[in-house]
């Protein structure tokens, strides 16, 4: 279908001339760009992504990012857990639509490929008002964006690495004023033959890893057309594959196999008239899990209406409504479903002195309205000297989970009485900039945090039941810090985050930390360019952390450093080959996320890439 | 899943290892293991997480990962079983392997590590082992290819051969050359010979067999089906059956521990919509039975400690950490709570 997409759609438009800088694509700007005021907002540049363009989002999240990923092995299931929060608590968002598996309730981060996506913006603490369900710990906005340049383009990617890695990528894209195409496909095979100590065994004995390989393929189509004056079209439309076999614990040698397939699409239209914008977006997704031989598939239609005003004076307004079709057959049962939400949004804003935020959304389901959702947030440049500034940023917001279908309708033990999982989320946080020559930033956010009625499936008998059980009471530390500066012909930029994050189950006794949540986590960074050569030097840690209620098992923390030499000089003609080189945990730690889980030790990566 | 405690099966062992010599001959230093009770931990399922807690009653010392501190590594197994025989300890996990360990300071001897797929329980035979193993599940989580895996030698080492029997074997009794095999799903109890490792004879059983014992010195068998529980006895001279006990005991659960006199107690789970758990006891000699005799939900094991003459009842607290075990007499008065590792589910008394 792409291809005949490009033969009817870009070949006639196709000219010589040089690429030129359009404007930026502005029909799907999330909702995170203007009415998300004193949240804690996480945004990768294109540069990050290239570096991790041959791995996962749950690879970028866990090394950069305050967020604890819960990788079952490499390439396996990779969980986010935001603010100690389970990875069900985290929306995740695709072009503007929420992606995470409606049966599962949660996404595998694993198979969302870096190189699938153009943005990645991520966003901390409860905002179910902004986002809607799931939006409890925080949320990831994924979003692909057509080319900003005119003309052809093309570019070839090529990785070969430790333990087999083989990926492939292609992208292809064209614009002109009226008209922006961009068409992706990748594949990419990792048989994960990693050397890891097996801890089960006498000894510790060094062993090869079995049963661990991993295939993923996908194509990505992006189009955008500049209808009229007042309107612009844009679909986007995403396949992914991926084939695993399902890596076994250290001491077992389970044989089992995952199959995950998906279809995605997502038409927006938008029409402008005087200050005023109508949105319609449509979507539809349809996944498919086929773990061994059970088979599940589940299927999403969207349809949404939104009216704006994006500046009226120092006011801005938004308001919609949205309907969500969901239809799941499980080897278990069938269900379908339709949820409602109506959602409004106000925005005041004084020049870059000050903005303020209120956000309200109510959600309802089968026969029923759950709790009335409101965020307020507000950014406050409290003083600005010369390039020195100092905000305030506060936010406070309600969250909820819906539970998701699995828990309502699983055979046996699904429990149809459940109640929403509920959030309240309140944070402060101070942020220090200064611009210039020497340029830095520097925040600090303090977080506090309840989640009432989370579901927890518990044995009853010889069936497991889900219920609305814990009680959890969250605060933590967010320190995140950056400066960039010149030296003579050398350019330098360096990152450091820790956050310190306290999570109480008030439904065990002692009140104790939850399971898989450290207390500490840290990352940091830097990178030196001197004209075509860049080096960059990265490390995370992650603390010690129970692998159970009750802190009977602790797993250690680790630190991680990889290290990366990107070589950009190479060109011919217009041809730019930019060459990269890593070694992935340099230092060759043996570490698990998860227990008895292994994971790889020192690798490397080789990746070529053509540009024209 | 832990099928309940061998404590009597073990206790009965014993007396035949030690009645052979005189114990104030036996130079072995007594282990720090080797009295006392062992907490079988079977583990949370996706954490293989299973481990052994140790209780010395007279101080009420307990010590957890027993396993992992005699080794310095972890046990990486959902527990199943705890089998003492020949001097050796087997740590059954059912998933894919057993663990051999000296039964005083739980020093590793050896292990089976390749070959299996679901252990469930072990008997020795013939200087061999007999692993009953539910083989690997097919698409429809069925485990139409079940075996009792043969190894050659005490302390473990490699498969040699798996002897098909009936779906689901649980629990397993040497006698002679013979090997009693009870086929929980197949409903009944398959007859090994030992020496020539192949099928020798099939008893048709009234229920799901799962746990032998020995009883007056005859070898019975518990079975359970949804409506009531048998126990059978069965004689090991004509390898056939001879009598029935039926007691009607709904939703019974397969694990159970003998007390005194002729005594059992039995695991009940009500499942949906109540979910509720209880214990209800049996006199096999008398037919008395009393219903409902504790309630309550998460029961996971039970045991009986004959010389305290006290009941304990594991609790698996929904596996989400550590359990629970709660201690009664026989009266029914709670004596003791214990806080042991995750998904108790068994107890061995030595």
């Amino acid at each position: 279908m792409t291809i005949a997409l490009w033969c009817v759609f870009v070949l006639p438009f196709a000219s010589p001339q040089d690429t030129v800088a359009l404007a930026e694509v502005a029909v799907h700007a999330a909702a995170l760009d203007r009415f998300a005021a004193g949240q804690t907002l996480l945004t990768y540049e294109k540069s990050t992504l290239e570096r991790y363009a041959a791995r996962s989002l749950g690879d970028l999240l866990q090394e950069t990012s305050p967020i604890f990923v819960r990788q079952y092995g490499a390439g396996m299931l990779a969980s986010p857990s935001f603010r100690g929060t389970s990875p069900g608590h985290t929306a995740l968002f695709w072009n503007g639509v929420p992606i995470n598996s409606i049966s599962l309730g949660q996404s595998d981060l694993s198979i969302l490929p870096i190189q699938a996506t153009d943005r990645v913006e991520v966003q901390f603490g409860s905002a179910g008002a902004l986002f809607g369900n799931e939006a409890i710990g925080g949320s990831v906005h994924l979003s692909t964006a057509p080319t900003k340049k005119e003309g052809l383009q093309g570019v070839f990617s090529q990785t070969i690495g430790s333990f087999g890695l083989n990926q492939t990528s292609l992208m292809a894209a064209y614009g002109n004023p009226t008209l922006r195409f961009q068409t992706k496909g990748y594949l990419q095979e990792q048989p994960n033959t990693f050397r890891y100590r097996d801890i089960s065994r006498a000894g510790a004995p060094w062993e090869r890893q079995d049963h661990a390989a991993f295939k993923q393929q996908g194509v990505l189509q992006d189009i955008w057309w500049q209808a009229s004056s007042h309107a612009q079209v844009k679909a986007s439309f995403w396949w992914n594959q991926a084939q695993r076999e399902i890596q076994p614990l250290i001491g077992s040698s389970t044989q089992d196999r995952q199959a995950d397939e998906s279809f995605r699409a997502v038409l927006d239209y938008r029409y402008q008239k005087k200050s005023s914008v109508w949105k319609l977006k449509g979507a539809w997704m349809a996944d498919q899990l086929q773990f061994n031989a059970q088979e599940n598939q589940t299927r999403q239609g969207l349809l949404g209406l939104d009216w704006e005003l994006p500046s009226a004076g120092n006011w801005a307004l938004r308001a919609g409504v949205r309907g969500t079709w969901m239809n799941a057959q499980l080897s278990t049962y069938t269900a379908t479903e339709q949820r409602w939400e109506a959602y409004q949004s106000l925005g005041w804003q004084e020049g870059e002195r000050i903005s303020v935020s209120l956000n309200l959304r109510q959600l309802a389901y089968p026969n029923e309205l759950v709790p009335f959702l409101p965020g307020l947030g507000m950014d406050w440049r409290l003083f600005e000297i010369d390039r020195t500034s100092l905000h305030l940023k506060t936010a406070f917001g309600l969250g909820l989970k819906l539970p998701k279908l699995n828990d309502r309708y699983w055979e046996p033990g699904g429990n149809p009485n459940l109640r929403p999982e509920k959030s309240q989320n309140a944070e402060i946080g101070l942020q220090l900039k200064q611009t210039g020559n020497f340029s830095w930033s520097q925040r600090l956010t303090y977080y506090r945090m309840q989640v009432d009625d989370w579901i927890i499936w518990l044995p009853k008998g010889n069936v497991w039941i889900p219920e609305n059980i814990r009680e959890v009471h969250n605060q933590g530390l967010e320190y995140q810090g950056e400066s960039s500066w010149t030296t003579g012909h050398l350019t330098w930029q360096a990152n450091l985050a820790y956050t310190y994050s306290s999570t109480r189950d008030l439904t065990q006794e002692g009140s104790q930390q939850l399971p898989y949540s450290p207390k500490h986590q840290g990352n940091a960074g830097l990178q030196v360019k001197r004209k075509d050569l860049a080096f960059d030097l990265s490390g995370f840690y992650v603390g010690p952390r129970s692998i159970a209620s009750g802190n009977s098992r602790i797993l250690e923390g680790f630190a991680l450093g990889n290290l990366g030499l990107t070589f950009s000089g190479a060109k011919w003609k217009s041809l730019q080959m930019p060459l990269r080189f890593q070694v992935l945990n340099v230092f060759n730690q043996s570490y698990q996320v998860l227990y008895l889980r292994a994971m790889p030790g020192r690798s490397y990566q080789l990746n070529l890439t053509l540009t024209l | 899943m832990i099928q309940f405690n061998k404590s009597f099966l073990a206790l009965s062992l014993l007396a035949l290892t030690f009645s052979a010599c005189d114990p104030t001959t036996d130079e072995r230093p007594l282990g720090v293991y080797d009295t006392g009770i062992l907490i079988l931990n079977e583990g949370a399922f996706g954490a293989n997480d299973g481990e052994v807690t140790h209780l010395d009653p007279s101080t009420g010392t307990l010590t957890p990962s027993v396993f992992e501190k005699a080794n310095g590594r972890p046990f990486a197994g959902l527990l199943e079983d705890l089998v003492l025989e020949e001097d050796r300890l087997y740590l059954v996990a059912n998933t894919g392997k057993v663990e051999v360990v000296q039964p005083g300071d739980f020093k590793s001897l050896g292990a089976v590590e390749k070959g299996l797929d679901q252990p469930r329980s072990l008997a020795t035979a013939r200087g061999k082992l007999f692993i009953s193993d539910y083989g690997p599940y097919d698409a429809n989580y069925n485990t139409p290819s079940s075996y009792v895996a043969v190894v050659q030698g005490l302390d473990g080492g490699l498969v040699k051969k798996k002897i098909p029997v009936s779906s689901k074997p649980e629990d397993l009794y040497a006698f002679g050359s013979y090997v009693f095999v009870a086929a929980s799903e197949g409903k009944k109890v398959e007859v090994l010979d030992a020496n020539a490792e192949l099928p020798f004879k099939t008893l048709d059983m009234p229920g799901q067999p799962v746990q032998f014992f020995e009883l007056n010195g005859d070898l019975w068998v518990f079975c359970y089906d949804a409506q009531k529980v048998y126990f059978v006895s069965i004689s090991k001279s004509a390898i056939s059956q001879k009598n029935i006990r039926t007691f009607p005991i709904a939703q019974a659960t397969g694990r159970i521990a003998k007390g005194d006199d002729d005594t059992f107690y039995v695991l009940t789970s009500s499942g949906w919509p109540d979910y509720r758990d209880g214990i209800s006891v049996v006199n096999v000699g008398s037919g008395t039975l009393v219903s409902d005799w504790k309630k309550g939900s998460g029961f996971y094991g039970i045991g009986y400690d004959s010389d305290a003459q006290q009941i304990y009842l594991a609790n698996a607290k929904g596996f989400q950490g550590n359990g629970e075990v709660l201690v009664y007499q026989k009266s029914g008065a709670e004596v003791n709570k214990l806080t042991v590792g995750r998904g108790p589910s068994g107890f061995f008394f030595r």
